[in-house]
């Protein structure tokens, strides 16, 4: 519960941050995160009210106050850093989830950011979030249980993700180290392209425990093949069980060896399913999916919505301590003989800790070959990146 | 040989599948559109949601991407064409289609640009969903709200304003701001035209029942000490400053437009600060449509509650109502 403790100077509303007026000594507290001054001292700023000429004001006479001045720090807050079409499409997603007691933004672009929040804040009456706060200082993300990284260029239209690279690891030097700093028992969750790749260089940059490090990886891609899959058999997406795993993007990995509905296994109906040679050439499905993203960029200019819901859902397993299974990129050394220390994606078990445990495929010696080489892929370019 | 999908599921059912019976369309896939379409989506309001543009591409991609997330929701029917029969047998159609003020733009100039796309917008509505409740945004709200019935045919209660609700619910959460309690807890109402000429009935401002102006006597007016007044004025310039900083406002009114359409689609007749017509109330003359606490349930608006104002807060309600008048009176509808 916040703390009713009033302004010093004006004796009356309780807020978020110190007020910018006085910035010290006089008013300590009171300014809501939509002014900048305290609400009581805006209209003549050269007239510092005292408490003792002011009358009790309406909230005095409305309220007592039961409980003491203890500062409570939040139990679920969540970070989105980065204020983009994805950063809202997850932000907006986790608010009308209830996940989180506390949300915070980050961003450069100052008026961006202030927009943004001001206009989750007027929605809250609609919500169950009641604290939503912005800055460009990293000091308003303290405290996060999960970070959800956004920041970074996006994908243009044609540009392949590994593109994008260099451009997005000088951004995450910045980030990085200033969120572990703030919140350093979090979970970090990246969404920002490439996801893999990037999760790698947060989790080198954050000094994290691995576990601790997600990267949004193929939850989507999963999310875009189950659905495809289940509007072909007439079924709702949740109850088509299928997983795609390894890079998130062109050469990601449908496992068709355990794709099922209510337990009957699609491939044991059809041994020649995602071949070239099945006649009913669902191949075709993990296709449209890798095309997805290019597709919708290219129609409306980026994606977001379904981005946004998918880290929700994960959110959802990491805050609420579900234990759910997720495919998501986690360091997977070790694994299926991979040799570099690499992120891709396999179906996760996550926590409140964060991956709890990761889930024992049996691939085919081809996917487990798949999965290799994207390794490789990725190993080749993370190994020439600089100051990591 | 059979195929999969024959090997795997057997259709057993020898009636034909009922329609939708709480379907939603959204006109108009801006940021607007697109907000109060993810709010409706996430709260698991409808079985079928429809948008409509005349933007093709951006209309596949929006629908393309709120697709994507099927697995996350509990809408399975998520569609979009630019032909208005991909929009039949809606419960609710919340229009947000529309043209923006250009600047140096006079307000009429603007008014009559959005009739004109609501020419075609709301008989194609009304032809594929003659049952409907039409639910508008579009700005000017208030005239698009009377411009939208007089072009529907339909009765009054299935022509309804989204009005003063994000203005009240911006009160609220300002009013909560400055007393350190939820918004929901928080009690006020701002009526009548959505914008500028709002007016915020201090005397309804609550607590749990405990009136604010009871124990300030002075609120809302400019002797009060604790500048209660400033908190209207900043419900009033909140749009602008929102424009201001991030370009438009979505996110507010998407999800106040999701909340009505709750209301709607669930029955629920609970009261919001909705644009309705108000001829014969408070001293108004005039066929206009402005915001009064309205009962709303699945047959629309069915109730108006009657708010004991002030003589200058209806004072301010007639000005507004002949303000828009003389606007409505020039229209070519």
């Amino acid at each position: 519960m916040r703390s009713l403790r009033a302004c010093g100077s004006c004796g009356i509303a309780p807020s978020l941050r110190p007020c910018s007026f006085t910035a010290s000594a006089a008013c300590r507290q009171a300014v809501c995160s939509w002014q900048k001054t305290c609400i009581y001292t805006t209209q003549d700023k050269t007239k510092l009210k005292t408490p003792t000429n002011i009358m009790a004001s309406v909230m005095e006479k409305l309220l007592t106050p039961v409980a003491s001045d203890a500062c409570e720090l939040p139990t679920n807050k969540v970070t989105v850093v980065g204020v983009g079409q994805v950063g809202m499409a997850c932000a907006v997603s986790i608010l009308l989830r209830d996940l989180c007691e506390e949300l915070a933004l980050v961003d450069v672009i100052e008026d961006k950011l202030k927009g943004e929040m001001m206009d989750l804040q007027h929605g809250s009456l609609f919500l169950k979030t009641h604290k939503i706060t912005a800055d460009k200082d990293y000091s308003v993300t303290a405290n996060s249980r999960i970070v959800v990284v956004t920041a970074g260029v996006r994908q243009q239209e044609g540009e392949s993700r590994l593109n994008l690279v260099q451009r997005n690891v000088n951004i995450f030097k910045h980030i990085i180290p200033q969120l572990v700093k703030y919140s350093p028992h979090c979970v970090l969750v990246v969404v920002s392209n490439p996801v893999d790749v990037l999760t790698y260089v947060t989790w080198k940059l954050s000094g994290l425990p691995k576990h601790r490090v997600i990267g949004s990886g193929t939850n989507l891609d999963s999310a875009r093949f189950r659905f495809l899959m289940a509007k072909k058999l007439g079924i709702h997406t949740s109850s088509f069980n299928g997983f795609i795993l390894g890079e998130h993007g062109d050469s990601s990995v449908p496992v068709w060896s355990g794709t099922n509905v209510a337990g009957v296994n699609l491939q044991s109906l059809n041994p020649a399913i995602g071949t070239e040679k099945d006649g009913e050439n669902w191949k075709e499905v993990h296709k449209m999916v890798v095309d997805s993203a290019y597709e919708v960029i290219k129609l409306k200019g980026y994606t977001n919505w379904a981005i946004g819901l998918s880290v929700a859902d994960l959110t959802e397993s990491l805050v609420r301590n579900l234990g759910r299974v997720h495919p998501v990129s986690t360091m997977v050394k070790g694994m299926y003989g991979i040799g570099n220390e690499v992120y891709l994606s396999l179906p996760c078990v996550l926590n409140s800790g964060g991956v709890a445990s990761v889930v024992n495929m049996t691939p085919t010696d081809q996917e487990v070959a798949q999965l290799k080489k994207s390794a490789d892929t990725l190993w080749s370019i993370q190994k020439d990146l600089k100051d990591l | 040989m059979a195929s999969t999908k024959e090997k795997l599921i057997a259709h057993v059912s020898t009636e034909t599948p009922v329609g939708s019976t709480n379907k939603v369309t959204v006109v108009g896939v801006g940021m607007v559109g697109m907000a109060a379409a993810i709010s409706v989506l996430l709260k698991d309001l409808t079985d079928e949601l429809a948008l409509v543009d005349v933007i093709e591409d951006k209309l596949k991609g929006e629908v393309m991407d709120l697709q994507h997330g099927s697995l996350f929701l509990k809408t399975h029917k998520i569609v979009a064409d630019k032909d208005y029969s991909v929009t039949a047998n809606s419960k609710v159609v919340v229009v947000t289609a529309g043209a923006r003020q250009q600047e140096g733009e006079s307000r009429l100039n603007l008014v009559q640009r959005n009739v004109n796309i609501f020419k075609f917008i709301i008989p194609n509505i009304v032809k594929y969903s003659p049952n409907c409740i039409i639910l508008v945004v579009s700005n000017p709200v208030d005239i698009l709200t009377y411009v939208a019935w007089k072009l529907s045919g339909l009765p009054r209660n299935r022509v309804i304003g989204s009005g003063t609700n994000l203005d009240s619910a911006r009160f609220r959460f300002l009013m909560g701001e400055k007393l350190g309690i939820h918004p929901s807890s928080c009690h006020g109402w701002v009526i009548g035209e959505h914008g500028d000429s709002s007016v915020p009935v201090w005397s309804g401002m609550n607590v749990a029942g405990v009136s604010l102006q009871g124990l300030n006597p002075d609120i809302g007016t400019d002797k009060d000490k604790e500048d209660w007044k400033n908190v209207h004025k900043m419900v009033v310039d909140s749009a602008y400053e929102v424009i201001k900083l991030k370009g438009y406002t979505s996110w507010a009114i998407g999800m106040s437009v999701a909340d009505l359409c709750e209301t709607i689609l669930k029955n629920l007749h609970k009261c919001h600060p909705v644009s309705t017509l108000v001829k014969g109330m408070h001293g108004v003359k005039d066929e206009v449509f402005l915001s009064v606490p309205c009962v709303l349930g699945n047959s629309g608006l069915t109730d108006v509650v009657h708010m004991t104002l002030q003589p200058d807060e209806e004072k301010q309600l007639v000005k507004s109502a002949e303000t828009l008048w003389s606007v409505q009176k020039e229209l070519t509808l």
